[in-house]
C-alpha cells in the first residue's frame, strides 16, 4: 500500500506511476477527488477535451479527408457536356491515352531513378559535417538556406543562371564545353529542373541526417577507426546501419517532396515545356483543372497520383525494412 | 578520431565548392539587380559599379509589389494564428487529457498528413466555391490552415506529451477548469514549440504558390509569390528590375532564417527522430 506516498493527483489525465502500482482499492479511493471535481462542472468538463479537439478535426475532415473521397468519386463523372454524369473508367482511359500524362508518369519514373542521388548527396555531406570537416558549422547554415526560399524565387533565379548566355554556360565554356540549352532542350530540361530542386532541398535532408547522427553512438565509430577501418567501411558498416530509421525517413520525405513540391519550379522555369517534357502529375492536374477546365479528368490524375504515392511510400518502407533486418 | 585529420581537409574542398554553389546564385542575382540594363547587356558577370537601388524601387512601384506584400502578410498572419490556436488546443487535449476516442481522433489528424494538396485540389476548389470562399482572404487562410494543420497538430501533440501530466493534474486540483489549464498553463509552456511551428508554418504559407494560384485567381488578391511569377513576363526586357523584384520577395524569408535558424531546423527534424 502506498500509504506514505503523497495523494495521487486528481484530474482526467492518467494516474501517476504510483497509481499503476497501487491495488485496486487504493486506486478507487484515489479517483474520489476526480469524481468530485467532475461534479463541480460535470457536463462541461466531460465535453471539454472534445471541444478542444473539435475545431482541428472539423477543419481536417471537411477540407482534407472529405475532398479526398469527393475527388475519387468525381473522377468517375464526366467533364463539359457530361458534367456530373457517371462515366465509369472513361477519365482513366482518356488519361492514359494522353501523351502529356504518360510523359508525366515517365518523369515520375525518372524521379524514382534519381532518388538515390538526392538522398546520397545530403547523406555524404552530413557525414563530412559530422566528422567535423573544417568549417562544418558554417556549412550547415549555408547549405540549409535555399530550403527556406520559395520554389518560385529559386526558379526565377535559375531562369537567369541557366539562360543560354548565363553563368552556368559561361562556366562550362571556360572548361571548353559548348553552351547547353538547359531549359529549351526536351532531353535536358527535366534534369535541369530536378537538379535545381535537389540544389534547393538537399539542406533540408542534411539537417535531418545530422539529427540522426546526433543519436548515433560515437564510440562505435571511434572503435572502428581504431581497428583500422577506412572511411568507406565505417560508412557502410557503422553509419548506414545505425541510421537506418533516418535514411528511411529521408527517402520517403524526399520522394514525396519530388512528387508534390516541384510545382513552383515547373510553373516558373518551364511551364511544362519544352514539348511537354517537364510535366509531372501535379502540374498536369493543375493544367487540366485550371487551364483546360477539365476537373473530372484532373481528379482522375489526382487519384492516380495518390495511388503512386501510396505504392512508392510502402515499397520504400518495405525495402528498407528488409535491408535493415539483414544488418 | 585523429586518423581522419588529413581526410577532413580533402573533404573540405568539395564542401567549400558546394557552399559557393549554394550562395553564388543569390549573389549573382543581387549583382544583376544593382546594374543598369545597359551594364547587364554588356557584361552580366562584372561587379556592378556601386550599390544602386533603382531596380528594387522600380520593381516595387511598377509591379504592384506593395499590394502583393500586404496580401501575403494578411493571409500568412491569419493562417499562422489559426494554425497555432487550433493546433495547440488539439495538441493539449490529445496529449494531456484522456478521453474516449482520443487515439482515433489523433490518427484521423495524422492520416491527413499523407494527403498531398495536389490530390485534393480539384474537389477542394469546388467545395470552396460552393461556400463562396474562392478569391477571399478567409478562403485562402482556411485552405492554408487545412493544409498545414495535421503537421501542426502532430508537432504540438508530441511537444505536450513531453510535459508531465502532473502539471495538469496539480492545476486541476487548484480549481482550474480544463480551459483554464489550457489558457493559463499550456499556452505559456508551449511557447518554444509554438514559436518553432509558427515560423515553419509562416514559411510554408509565405512560399506557397499552387494553393494561392488556385484559391486567389484575381490579380488584386495575388500573394507576393504569385506576383513573382508574373515578373518575368512584365520585365522580360529589363532583367535588373526582374532580379530586384525577385530579391524583394526573398528578403523577408532570408531575415526570418537568419533570426530563427535554430527553430526552423528544429521543426524540420522534429518528425524524423520520433518517426
Amino acid at each position: 500500500m502506498p500509504t506514505g506516498s503523497p495523494p495521487i493527483p486528481a484530474g482526467p489525465a492518467t494516474a501517476g506511476p504510483a497509481g499503476d502500482l497501487a491495488p485496486a482499492a487504493a486506486r478507487r479511493a484515489a479517483r474520489g477527488p476526480r469524481r468530485g471535481s467532475n461534479e463541480r462542472f460535470p457536463r462541461a468538463e466531460r465535453l471539454a477535451p472534445y471541444l478542444l479537439v473539435l475545431p482541428a478535426v472539423l477543419v481536417i475532415a471537411v477540407f482534407r479527408l472529405y475532398p479526398l473521397a469527393l475527388g475519387v468519386n468525381f473522377s468517375f463523372t464526366g467533364d463539359g457536356d457530361r458534367n456530373g454524369q457517371p462515366v465509369g473508367w472513361d477519365n482513366y482511359t482518356a488519361l492514359f491515352a494522353d501523351p502529356l500524362f504518360t510523359a508525366s508518369m515517365r518523369n515520375v519514373g525518372l524521379l524514382v531513378l534519381l532518388l538515390p542521388v538526392a538522398v546520397a548527396i545530403p547523406g555524404l555531406l552530413a557525414t563530412f559535417v559530422y566528422l567535423r570537416v573544417p568549417g562544418h558549422r558554417v556549412y550547415r547554415s549555408v547549405y540549409f538556406f535555399p530550403a527556406v526560399l520559395s520554389p518560385v524565387i529559386i526558379g526565377a533565379i535559375f531562369n537567369l543562371l541557366l539562360s543560354f548566355d548565363g553563368p552556368v554556360n559561361a562556366l562550362l565554356g571556360a572548361v571548353g564545353i559548348g553552351p547547353v540549352d538547359w531549359l529549351g532542350d526536351p532531353g535536358i530540361a527535366m534534369f535541369a529542373v530536378v537538379g535545381v530542386h535537389i540544389w534547393a532541398t538537399f539542406g533540408m535532408a542534411l539537417v535531418v541526417f545530422l539529427a540522426g547522427f546526433a543519436t548515433l553512438d560515437a564510440s562505435l565509430i571511434d572503435a572502428a577507426r581504431v581497428d583500422g577501418a577506412s572511411l568507406p567501411k565505417v560508412v557502410r558498416h557503422v553509419i548506414v546501419p545505425g541510421l537506418s530509421r533516418t535514411i528511411q525517413f529521408v527517402v520517403v520525405t524526399t520522394m514525396i517532396g519530388m512528387l508534390t513540391s516541384m510545382f513552383g519550379l515547373l510553373y516558373v522555369m518551364t511551364g511544362g515545356g519544352p514539348e511537354g517534357s517537364t510535366y509531372l502529375p501535379e502540374y498536369y492536374i493543375w493544367f487540366q483543372q485550371g487551364q483546360m477546365g477539365r476537373p473530372a479528368l484532373a481528379s482522375a490524375a489526382s487519384t492516380v497520383l495518390f495511388g503512386v504515392m501510396l505504392v512508392v511510400g510502402m515499397a520504400q518502407i518495405a525495402v528498407l525494412r528488409r535491408a535493415g533486418r539483414e544488418d | 578520431m585523429a586518423p581522419l585529420r588529413a581526410g577532413r581537409w580533402i573533404a573540405a574542398v568539395p564542401m567549400a565548392a558546394l557552399a559557393i554553389a549554394t550562395v553564388y546564385p543569390l549573389l549573382f542575382t543581387a549583382n544583376v539587380a544593382m546594374k543598369t540594363r545597359h551594364e547587364y547587356v554588356l557584361d552580366r558577370f562584372a561587379p556592378a559599379e556601386g550599390l544602386r537601388w533603382d531596380a528594387f524601387a522600380s520593381a516595387w512601384a511598377g509591379a504592384d509589389m506593395d499590394r502583393y506584400l500586404a496580401n501575403s502578410l494578411i493571409v500568412v498572419a491569419g493562417a499562422v494564428a489559426l494554425l497555432l490556436l487550433l493546433g495547440s488546443m488539439a495538441g493539449f487535449a490529445l496529449s494531456q487529457l484522456r478521453f474516449r476516442g482520443s487515439r482515433l481522433l489523433f490518427l484521423a489528424c495524422l492520416s491527413a498528413l499523407f494527403i498531398p494538396f495536389q490530390v485534393i485540389m480539384v474537389p477542394l476548389a469546388r467545395t470552396m466555391g460552393q461556400l463562396g470562399l474562392v478569391d477571399t482572404y478567409p478562403g485562402l487562410i482556411l485552405a492554408y490552415t487545412a493544409q498545414f494543420l495535421p503537421f501542426t497538430v502532430f508537432l504540438m501533440t508530441s511537444y505536450y506529451s513531453g510535459i508531465p501530466s502532473e502539471i495538469t493534474d496539480a492545476a486541476r486540483i487548484d480549481g482550474n477548469s480544463v480551459y483554464g489549464v489550457y489558457g493559463r498553463i499550456m499556452l505559456p509552456l508551449g511557447r518554444p514549440a509554438l514559436l518553432s511551428v509558427g515560423i515553419l508554418n509562416a514559411l510554408f504559407c509565405w512560399n506557397d504558390v499552387l494553393i494561392a494560384l488556385l484559391m486567389m485567381p484575381s490579380a488584386e488578391h495575388r500573394t507576393l509569390m504569385v506576383g513573382v511569377t508574373a515578373l518575368r513576363g512584365q520585365y522580360s526586357a529589363d532583367i535588373p528590375t526582374f532580379a530586384g523584384g525577385v530579391l524583394i520577395a526573398a528578403v523577408p524569408v532570408l531575415v526570418l532564417y537568419l533570426c530563427f535558424q535554430r527553430q526552423i531546423t528544429a521543426g524540420v527534424t522534429a518528425g524524423s527522430t520520433k518517426g
